[in-house]
């Protein structure tokens, strides 16, 4: 947990004690601003709610610009932070297949399992379907493997390939964000509303 | 956009403008201050002369010796195998990657034990690991090694053999012809004095 084992404030121990009450967090903010409803999801695609991308970057921005200043202030080691490997071709079908997912059942895996804990049945159904695809996945991976590793980039960030500084990233990356915050806007006011 | 989100807007752009003019924090290998102390109190950390001898001896591939004394005197005389990295220059660039190094027994000296220690420290400080401090440094090499003293004849055996080592190690350092120079101290023998047995006093009443 950061700054408070980095300086021993409280022992590592507590990091599965505050990853469990986080995640709790986590779980309870996603309900609450209505993310176990599947047309409030699908609303990015459509146009009539964009709740779900301004979430996402809010909190992008709120991560990294906050981690950046704790580790100049020295409360966390920033260049030990886990970075996962990138492998192109994985994250591009990936992502296809994500979004298509995503746009045909109107969830993501997180919210799923939020739209499962207050009893909605397509969120049920769209568990069901996300662990049979797992399944799927592992059955088939000898088979899907030399694709699964390709185009590996290793532990690297953007920063790092493109060779700039991380405050130049963070604020052209804010302004990038608070631009489209801006468009939604206004393609939110020239689509239809639809009452969900 | 209502008021709310354009205040909420300006200050994430605000804060990571903030980023760019950030001043890079360079990273710095500290040891946390509860290891350090740890490592400062561990007696481990201090190696004998005999124990130094004895690896070098027995050509320990892994000894690296480092002489933090002035360059002249590392020129008159020093521990063989050893380099030099006077104290004064010890936190020179030049030097770092000699008091760092994988797989090796990093060991420090000087005269004595305050200047070796402080090269400790400083290596330490910078999360150099394998480090040691030869106790009593040139002081102690010269008496127990060089110049070793015969022990009393009541010590334990552990001092004569000691004293055997050093005779063959300062054989070894500073070759076959040189002398313990101590030509008059002979191995002395051990003379037993048995009394002679008073007789009784004969004769008289």
């Amino acid at each position: 947990m950061g700054p408070l084992t980095y300086y021993d404030i409280i022992s590592p121990e507590w990091n599965y004690v505050i990853a469990l009450i986080i995640g709790m967090g986590f779980g309870y903010f996603l309900e609450a601003t209505g993310f176990s409803s599947s047309r409030k999801l699908a609303g990015v695609f459509y146009g009539y709610d964009f709740a779900v991308i301004r979430m996402f970057f809010t909190a992008t921005l709120v991560a990294i610009i906050g981690l950046l200043y704790m580790g100049y202030f020295g409360w966390i080691n920033y260049n030990v932070l886990f970075v996962h490997p990138t492998f192109v071709i994985s994250a591009l079908v990936g992502g296809v297949i994500m979004g298509f997912g995503f746009i045909m059942g109107g969830f993501c895996p997180g919210t799923s399992l939020t739209a499962v804990a207050i009893g909605k049945l397509d969120g049920w159904v769209f568990t069901i379907g996300l662990f049979l695809g797992i399944f799927l996945f592992s059955e088939t991976f000898p088979f899907i493997e030399k694709y699964y590793y390709g185009g590996d980039l290793g532990h690297i960030t953007i920063t790092e390939y493109f060779n700039i500084s991380p405050g130049v990233f963070v604020l052209g990356f804010t302004i990038m964000a608070v631009a489209l915050f801006y468009v939604t806007t206004v393609i939110r006011k020239r689509v239809k509303s639809v009452n969900y | 956009m209502s008021k709310r989100y354009i205040f909420l807007a300006g200050l994430l752009i605000v804060m990571s403008l903030g980023l760019v003019f950030v001043p890079a924090k360079k990273e710095t290998i500290a040891i946390h201050p509860k290891q350090m102390l740890i490592k400062i109190n561990n007696p481990a950390r201090y190696l004998s002369t005999y124990e130094v001898a004895k690896r070098i001896v027995e050509r320990d591939p892994s000894l690296f010796l480092i002489d933090v004394r002035p360059k002249e005197q590392f020129t008159i005389y020093s521990v063989p195998g050893s380099i030099n990295i006077p104290i004064k220059d010890i936190s020179n660039p030049e030097w770092q990657d000699y008091l760092d190094q994988d797989g090796m027994n990093i060991i420090f000296y000087s005269n004595g034990d305050v200047s070796a220690d402080k090269a400790w420290l400083f290596a330490t400080e910078q999360g150099g690991d394998h480090l040691y401090v030869m106790r009593g440094g040139m002081n102690e090499w010269y008496r127990s090694i060089i110049k070793p003293i015969p022990p009393e004849d009541t010590a334990p055996t552990e001092e004569f053999e000691k004293y055997a080592f050093a005779r063959g190690a300062c054989a070894f350092f500073m070759g076959s012809s040189a002398s313990i120079d101590n030509s008059t101290m002979t191995d002395k023998k051990t003379v037993v004095v048995r009394k002679k047995k008073k007789k009784a006093a004969e004769g008289g009443c």
